[in-house]
């Protein structure tokens, strides 16, 4: 299309039709999950290249860490993978806590296991409701969304905020739970039980999803672990690989839970995978909630905390996959070097492979069966 | 008075057939603020939302706001685009509906033109709205448009296919080719509906309508998600009221073909009979609604296969069905 | 021919949750004439805290909020000294803020807290300015009754000055 017409008389048909059309998928379009561009090289509706173009959300959040000091930069992860937010709080804290070698209250563990499972039943919502929408399914969007507003006015009520919660704090969170917490979020458990059956029978035992999603996007073991993909992405290509069970930080090692694996590492696995987690969480939730001891929630820490000079390396295992930080402390106020490890960056760098050859109807459902946040790969 | 203006018309027979154009064309735009409040209403209720409310009692005249907004836009034409097919693309998509409507009676009496061949007159002239997707899609010069005028041509051309066929075995067992001689016969001999070979044909016409008009699970010509509503993409203003008010009217007018042939049209007791056309068709269309707002959208391979393998073997068989048993 | 009817079959199947869907009350809130309620630890607009019985805010000027703040917004103008002393400005500008509590969390002396407004949008930049008069609880009242009391304080502080300094000060001689 783009062909002047003085060159379109030199080209013969034989170009022509060897060209393949070159279309500019984002960073303005409904299904790149905010400000992803795909540069598509089309064959009619088949996808002969693809060529991901990131950056356009990037704010140097990692060089902006080392400016400022330790317990500031808490805030800034809510930036990072912003459905997530709890789990990235999580994760910059626990790399402080290792660097500076802080104790957490155990009620604190608890509180934070429960915050991190309600966040992730959060996020997963959100992937089933844009994943819903992606594939055509509008009310499906609309009744994730539904149930996630039941997780955020859980969490606003316990943090006072609905997207960016910062309210995990180096030694523990800031406060307790909120009178009559528990039972709310047992009636939510309950509620949301119900709501998980009737999306199993209005979008998984569909005919018309499952045409669209099994056998699509197929990603196998191989070159899942050798991309270095993690989360949801991997155990869908049958790996079983969590963090929480793997090296188990707060108290995951005292629930009990199952890590859903599925072998077909199509699209369809990883849309079940993440079913299944929220079954999961559920079940983690109803265990903490059981099990969790009264005592404080925070551990004091001098005004100006100093952490000894030395390297910390934390993992957690965020609704993305494996999110890591790893900081380096000189003694002073600043940390001297922050990296994250963005679970989102990773998973998408397979995304190329995997559309190969594929459709152009195809690229949604992929792209969004990886579930990337952008705020993370920008950083 | 009334006599008077009787006889004046039949004298001039051409003032007559004006008349009814426009009364017609109009009605043709009208349909579409109906339909659409009412399938803003219809989604809002299954997703949970409310639907319009500000613009008059339930938001009934939110249409008729956003009409009056798509009149006052400008009208873009993007650089490069084909001007003379992206000027008339939409009036033709809105002209192949209104041809359509003229053909369908609402009532005994209560039809524009009687024609004795007007199913395959409303066969013919639906096909022209094929042609209006392939030059929007065409002449936006934009990517997405063209994949989406692409792929809706290759749909609605596949599913016009075991459309006609059905409406056939629907032909051969009443064996008329008038919409109103359809009806009288219904009236006399029962619905269509209850006869095995028909029913199969009202389940393949309705499949292949969803098709027609664009509804999930047929709606990949326009998908939002993939191609950022396809053909249509580049259009604004009034040229994009035209070919939306045309799709909702083409959403009305095939389930009122379809209440036509196999629902007995305006038989019913009780009701006058345009009430009972019009309850019919409203029943047609809230349950294309719900169809559209449950299932996602196949892919263009899916639908195609679909089309070819399915449903156009099965209509075939079924209307060798029709023929064996209907025809007198 | 399977899949024609297992794909009818499951979407009768879904059309059944959209139709009991379509009778369930409807989530939707109004938004500008229904509002939902706020939660008590909503972190909305700051505000100063009054202080009913000393007839002051409690802030004390020590810029401990502002050093916690990871992105500064607040810079504030300090009216008195030690214990009696208080703001005379405090400016915050939320353009910049994150909303992410360290600074009510780092205050000692219960002076800075987020309140339920959150309705802050504006169409100029200088609204997000907010001044000690748009913060403090009680409004510009409150401002001068603050300013008020620490001036009387410190007239309190200076009249006792020179009794209590007279024996330091012979001390030092």
């Amino acid at each position: 299309m783009p062909v002047s017409p003085e060159k379109q008389s030199t080209l013969s048909t034989v170009e022509i039709l060897s060209q393949g059309m070159v279309i500019n998928v984002g960073p303005q379009h409904p299904s790149t999950h905010g400000v992803l561009r795909l540069i598509l090289t089309l064959d009619g509706e088949q996808i002969l290249h693809c060529e991901p173009v990131i950056g356009y959300l990037h704010r140097g959040l990692e060089k902006m860490m080392e400016r400022r000091p330790y317990r500031h930069n808490i805030p800034f992860t809510d930036r990072l993978d912003y459905l997530a937010a709890l789990s990235n709080n999580l994760g910059i804290c626990q790399c402080i806590e290792r660097l500076g070698g802080v104790e957490v209250p155990e009620r604190a563990k608890y509180i934070r296991v429960l915050l991190m499972e309600l966040q992730r039943i959060a996020s997963h919502l959100v992937f089933l409701g844009t994943f819903g929408t992606d594939l055509g399914a509008t009310t499906m969007f609309l009744y994730a969304f539904r149930e996630r507003e039941l997780v955020l006015d859980l969490l606003e009520e316990c943090t006072g905020a609905r997207l960016t919660y910062n309210w995990i704090r180096v030694g523990g969170v800031p406060d307790d739970l909120p009178d009559g917490f528990a039972e709310k979020v047992l009636a939510f458990v309950k509620v949301f039980r119900q709501r998980l059956k009737e999306y199993d029978q209005l979008l998984t035992r569909n005919r018309i999803f499952r045409s669209r999603t099994q056998n699509i996007g197929v990603l196998p073991k191989d070159l899942a672990l050798a991309y270095g993909t993690s989360g949801p992405v991997l155990r869908a290509s049958g790996v079983a690989y969590d963090i929480r069970k793997v090296d188990p930080y707060e108290v995951y090692d005292r629930v009990e839970f199952d890590v859903p694996v599925f072998d077909r590492g199509d699209v369809w696995a990883r849309y079940l995978v993440r079913m299944e987690e929220m079954h999961q969480s559920l079940r983690i939730i109803e265990q903490v909630l059981r099990d969790m001891p009264d005592g404080p929630v925070q551990t004091k820490l001098p005004k100006i905390f100093k952490p000894p000079a030395g390297i910390a390396y934390s993992r957690v295992e965020s609704p993305r996959g494996e999110l890591s930080f790893m900081m380096v402390s000189d003694g002073s106020p600043n940390p001297v070097r922050v990296h994250i490890r963005a679970p989102s960056f990773v998973n998408l760098s397979v995304l190329p492979c995997l559309l190969e050859g594929a459709k152009v109807a195809d690229l949604v459902a992929i792209l969004g069966s990886i579930d990337v946040v952008l705020g993370e790969i920008d950083r | 008075m009334i006599a008077a203006v009787i006889q004046f018309f039949e004298q001039h027979p051409l003032l007559w057939t004006f008349v009814k154009a426009v009364v017609l064309a109009s009605f043709t735009l009208m349909i579409p603020l109906a339909v659409i409040w009412i399938e803003r209403k219809v989604a809002g209720f299954i997703q949970s939302r409310l639907g319009p409310l500000h613009v008059g009692p339930h938001g009934t005249l939110q249409t008729v706001a956003d009409a009056l907004k798509l009149l006052l836009k400008e009208d873009i034409v993007p650089d490069g685009a084909d001007k003379r097919f992206f000027y008339i693309a939409p009036y033709i998509a809105f002209i192949s509906t209104v041809l359509s409507f003229m053909v369908l009676p609402f009532a005994p009496g209560w039809v524009a033109l009687e024609m004795n061949v007007a199913v395959l007159f409303v066969i013919g002239v639906s096909l022209f709205n094929v042609v209006s997707i392939l030059m929007a899609g065409w002449s936006s010069n934009n990517k997405y448009s063209l994949l989406g005028g692409l792929r809706a041509v290759a749909q609605l051309l596949s599913y016009e296919i075991p459309m006609v066929l059905s409406v056939l075995a629907v032909v051969f067992y009443t064996g008329s080719l008038s919409l109103t001689e359809i009806v009288e016969y219904q009236v006399k001999h029962g619905w269509n509906i209850w006869h095995p070979p028909i029913m199969i044909a009202a389940l393949i016409y309705f499949i292949c309508a969803l098709a027609e008009i664009n509804r999930t699970p047929f709606d990949l010509p326009e998908a939002e998600s993939e191609l950022v509503s396809g053909f249509n993409t580049e259009y604004s203003g009034m040229r994009f009221a035209f070919f939306f008010a045309s799709e909702f009217a083409n959403n009305f007018f095939i389930t009122a073909f379809a209440a036509a042939l196999f629902f007995g049209g305006w038989d019913g007791p009780i009701l006058p009979p345009i009430v009972w056309t019009f309850l019919k068709v409203f029943v047609m269309i809230f349950v294309f609604m719900w169809v559209r707002w449950t299932p996602p959208r196949l892919r263009i391979d899916q639908i195609l296969r679909f089309a070819w393998q399915l449903l156009v073997p099965v209509s075939l068989v079924n209307l060798l069905f029709a023929i064996a048993l209907g025809v007198k | 021919m399977t899949y024609f009817i297992d794909g009818l079959a499951t979407l009768f199947f879904g059309m059944l949750v959209t139709w009991r869907n379509l009778w369930r009350p409807k989530v939707t809130v109004r938004y500008p004439y229904q509002k939902r309620p706020v939660p008590p630890r909503y972190r909305g607009l700051f505000y100063l805290k009054w202080n009913e019985e000393k007839q002051r805010l409690n802030c004390v000027g020590c810029t401990l909020c502002a050093q916690a703040c990871p992105t500064d917004v607040i810079s504030m103008v300090k009216l008195g000294k030690g214990t009696n002393a208080s703001v005379s400005e405090f400016t915050m500008d939320l353009g910049r803020c994150m909303f992410c509590n360290l600074c009510v969390e780092a205050c000692p002396f219960d002076a800075i807290y987020m309140g339920p407004v959150y309705e802050l949008a504006s169409e100029r930049r200088d609204a997000c300015l907010f001044r000690i008069t748009d913060l403090a609880q009680g409004g510009e009242e409150a401002v001068r009754k603050n300013i008020e009391t620490i001036q009387r304080l410190m007239a309190e502080e200076e009249k006792a000055k020179p009794a209590a300094t007279h024996p330091a000060g012979g001390h030092a001689e």
